[in-house]
């Protein structure tokens, strides 16, 4: 590898910095912390290739977001883009206004032309945006003597271009590659891994670190089954959590989060390092699956004998094993059997989908792997030390010094959001290997 | 009683609610047409009470060591409760009867909370430890300690005198689903659910039904079951799709003979020597008019079959819940036989566990 990987790494955090320079307790830890995030040797950059590393908070833009400039380099590959967007698009549209089209090719067609209706009104917006100020730098030229038109053009020009950045860096963003799952609701598993009773404090404090930053997005948080452990801790726990672009704030929460701390039961008052596992599933319903009923078994408790108005047992717990796969959820924590079946399906569902993702787009998992760390459930990606203080995300090389405010979801989105940032910087840079 | 006729005018003016009780030989015969007044569940009731978090932990660890103690002793006995399972109640019970149960539970042991905090609870503290002394020493369902049961999406008020709604009949309204999706004539026409017991199944089918034409009867021997179910069809606000009666069967029902289009009933079927094995929780607790089948268990379901064919009308579906293989076949074969040529399609279902539960068919 060569100083590209580095230079990617390190520049995510200045960027990250830059966009969280407001929050006080956020501290960089310098090259040597970014470096711990395996980096991908074939992806060489160029220091000019990239975008200019600067911010511009956008007088159009009202809610001060994130608006990176782009570089030249990249713009010229969106502009070679434009066109072959264009020629597609009125490629699409012919077959659509076909009247003798084939039904499989009319179907395709509109799809994709579906898919490229938002691109395309941005291309078609930018367009007009050039072609004002083609228009706008004419004017310029011709009233060199006209002080008030000169200086009302200078204006108008100034404005444009800032609009022109803009609807670039909104086709940037609709060109990136997008994972369709991203908007969908998630299912939140949380395991106590190595470590014993401490990690299954752990497991708790986890999962409810993610409950109170649902609670502070809005969204709803559905306990779907905890299996405690004799220590008042999580052995495993699961919750559904819905709301807009769930699974794609999330997603990247899923790996080992690693914890160092006195335990409770700790005399000699000794630091372990205990782990859990965290995994984050995309929700889906049995359309999304294919999930025929003939291809589930149901269990449920039996207290023996011949059940029906016999028995009288408030167990309700249900076993659902997807025949074909092999795989099993049971549920017990719900008081009727027909919540605890629903919510089993909805885990089940989440898993067979996520098999199904990743049989089918090996290629989305090789992006992934190449991206924010491998993407492998059973890598580090989070240490959080209590005696410091301090979470430390390995991926991105960022470390928050307010653990408290982590744990209670207050600072969460520090992570959540460079993540993020990081996911995209990694798309635009393999959108311009690319080329 | 308040026995709620339809709000459709066509029907009110020949839906009269009926008292006559005709009970069946050798029940006993209540000729009252007073109803009980339904207990209001716990979780339902006003957090009126108060008592210190200390009191409170005091409670919960005499109550946890309670059903510790029980181990494996119930189970053994006659299929009880376990250790395990009266603990996951308690949680419940907590649930119910406190307006912040989380501060009970383990995982805020370690939040420091003044033990002298004053909590409002939704049963005073003495109820509390007699509640849990019943569950533990006198076997009383958990159900009726709370006074509901979480049945399908639904949390249904029960107490002493009405069956408790069993999971395995939870079933009979995904049968119900199928028979009506996509046959609109099923949807909107008449129901009943014979032996309503808590109104579970009324108010399940009418929920299925939906908002349009679709109207259930639901019929049961019993005042407390009358009194409980209708309770129960207020509270899902169904009091205009539902209408409660009174009576033995099909008596309340002269008015709608050969109109209904579907029934749906999990009569008694237990036979009348069996009961007395039963666990604790149902023998000892639960109404022997709601379990007692007779003989071999088969009298009310022979009974039932018999008035299907005169009550609902050709393409009417029927859902009946049995004791399983031997009463599924018996029945079976008795339509095939006895009432021959009344229906067709005729099937028996299982149950989750494999126990062959349920006979579903229609009216030829
Ligand atoms: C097994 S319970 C079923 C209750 C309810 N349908 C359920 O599934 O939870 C049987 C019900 O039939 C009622 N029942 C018994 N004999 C009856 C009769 N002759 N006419 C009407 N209902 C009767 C009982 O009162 C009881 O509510």
């Amino acid at each position: 590898m060569g100083n590209g990987g580095r230079f990617r790494r390190f520049h995510g955090c200045v960027m990250i910095a830059a966009f969280q320079k407001l929050q006080s307790h956020f501290v960089m830890r310098g090259i040597n912390v970014c470096q711990l995030a395996g980096h991908n040797p074939n992806q060489v950059f160029d220091k000019n290739t990239l975008r200019r590393r600067s911010y511009s908070t956008s007088t159009f833009h009202k809610t001060a977001q994130l608006q990176p400039e782009l570089s030249v380099d990249l713009i010229n590959i969106m502009e070679q883009k434009l066109s072959v967007i264009e020629n597609r698009h009125a490629y699409l549209q012919a077959i659509v206004n076909q009247v003798d089209a084939l039904p499989e090719e009319y179907f395709t067609a509109n799809k994709e032309l579906k898919k490229l209706r938002h691109t395309i009104d941005v291309v078609t917006e930018l367009r007009k945006k050039h072609k004002e100020i083609e228009g706008l730098k004419l004017l310029i030229a011709e009233t060199q003597d006209d002080k008030d038109m000169h200086q009302m053009a200078s204006e108008e020009m100034g404005q444009a271009s800032e609009e022109e950045k803009h609807l670039r860096y909104l086709l940037l963003k609709s060109l990136l590659p997008k994972d369709d799952a991203d908007e969908r609701d998630c299912i939140l598993e949380v395991r106590a891994g190595t470590g014993g009773q401490e990690a299954s404090l752990f497991a708790m404090d986890i999962f409810k670190m993610y409950e109170k930053y649902s609670q502070k997005k809005g969204w709803k948080f559905d306990v779907l089954d905890v299996a405690e452990s004799d220590l008042k801790g999580y052995k495993e726990a699961c919750a559904a959590i819905s709301g807009a672009d769930v699974y794609g704030k999330l997603k990247f929460e899923s790996g080992i989060h690693r914890v160092q701390r006195v335990p409770v039961t700790e005399k000699a008052g000794r630091v372990h390092t205990s782990a859990v596992s965290v995994v984050i599933l995309p929700q889906a319903d049995q359309v999304d699956v294919h999930l025929r009923n003939e291809d589930l078994k149901i269990d449920t408790y039996r207290s023996g004998g011949s059940g029906g108005q016999h028995a009288n047992t408030t167990n309700s717990a249900v076993r659902v094993t997807h025949v074909p796969t092999g795989l099993t959820v049971a549920i017990q924590d719900e008081r009727s059997q027909h919540q605890n079946k629903a919510k089993a399906l909805k885990v089940l569902c989440a898993k067979l989908y996520e098999m199904e993702r990743s049989r089918a787009d090996a290629s989305r998992s090789r992006l992934r792997a190449e991206q924010i760390g491998s993407g492998d459930r059973s890598e580090r990606i989070r240490t959080y030390n209590f005696p410091q203080g301090r979470v430390t995300d390995h991926r991105v090389g960022i470390t928050s010094h307010s653990i408290d405010g982590v744990m209670q979801g207050e600072n969460l989105d520090t992570f959540v959001d460079a993540l993020l940032l990081q996911q995209e910087m990694d798309a635009i840079a393999s959108l311009t290997s690319k080329q | 009683m308040k026995s709620s006729s339809f709000a459709r005018p066509s029907l009110s003016s020949i839906l009269q609610p009926v008292f006559s009780l005709r009970p069946k030989h050798g029940r006993p015969i209540i000729c009252s047409t007073i109803l009980p007044k339904p207990h209001t569940p716990i979780y339902l009731r006003p957090p009126a009470f108060q008592a210190t978090l200390s009191e409170l932990k005091k409670w919960h660890i005499w109550a946890k060591n309670q059903a510790t103690s029980v181990g494996s002793t119930f189970s053994d006995l006659d299929n009880g409760p376990d250790s395990t399972l009266l603990h996951r109640e308690l949680n419940w019970l907590v649930e119910d009867a406190l307006e912040q149960p989380a501060i009970l539970l383990p995982q805020n042991s370690r939040n420091n909370y003044d033990d002298a905090t004053p909590l409002s609870i939704r049963a005073c503290l003495d109820d509390l430890y007699k509640l849990w002394k019943q569950r533990i020493e006198e076997r009383r369902p958990f159900q009726y300690v709370v006074g509901c049961e979480h049945w399908r999406d639904l949390i249904l008020s029960v107490e002493e005198g009405v069956l408790i709604p069993r999971p395995e009949t939870e079933m009979i309204l995904d049968l119900v689903d199928n028979a009506v999706k996509g046959n609109e004539e099923l949807k909107n026409g008449l129901w009943a659910d014979l032996g309503t017991g808590s109104g579970a199944l009324a108010i399940g089918v009418a929920r299925i039904l939906g908002l349009g034409c679709g109207r259930v009867f639901a019929t049961d021997l019993s005042p407390i079951a009358v009194a409980v179910a209708s309770y129960n069809v207020e509270r899902y606000n169904l009091q205009d799709r539902i209408a409660v009666r009174l009576g033995s069967w099909f008596d309340p029902l002269k008015d709608v003979q050969g109109e209904l289009s579907g029934f749906v009933s999990n009569p008694p079927y237990i036979p009348s020597e069996d009961i007395n094995g039963l666990q604790a929780e149902v023998s000892k607790h639960e109404p022997r008019l709601a379990l007692d089948g007779g003989a071999n268990g088969m009298n009310d379901l022979i009974h039932l079959c018999n008035g299907a064919a005169s009550m609902l009308k050709p393409g009417g579906f029927f859902a009946f819940e049995t004791n399983g293989e031997k009463q599924s076949k018996f029945l079976v074969d008795y339509m095939h036989t006895k009432v021959k040529g009344s229906f067709y399609g005729v099937n028996i279902i299982s149950d989750f566990a494999g126990i062959q539960r349920f006979v579903t068919g229609y009216r030829a």
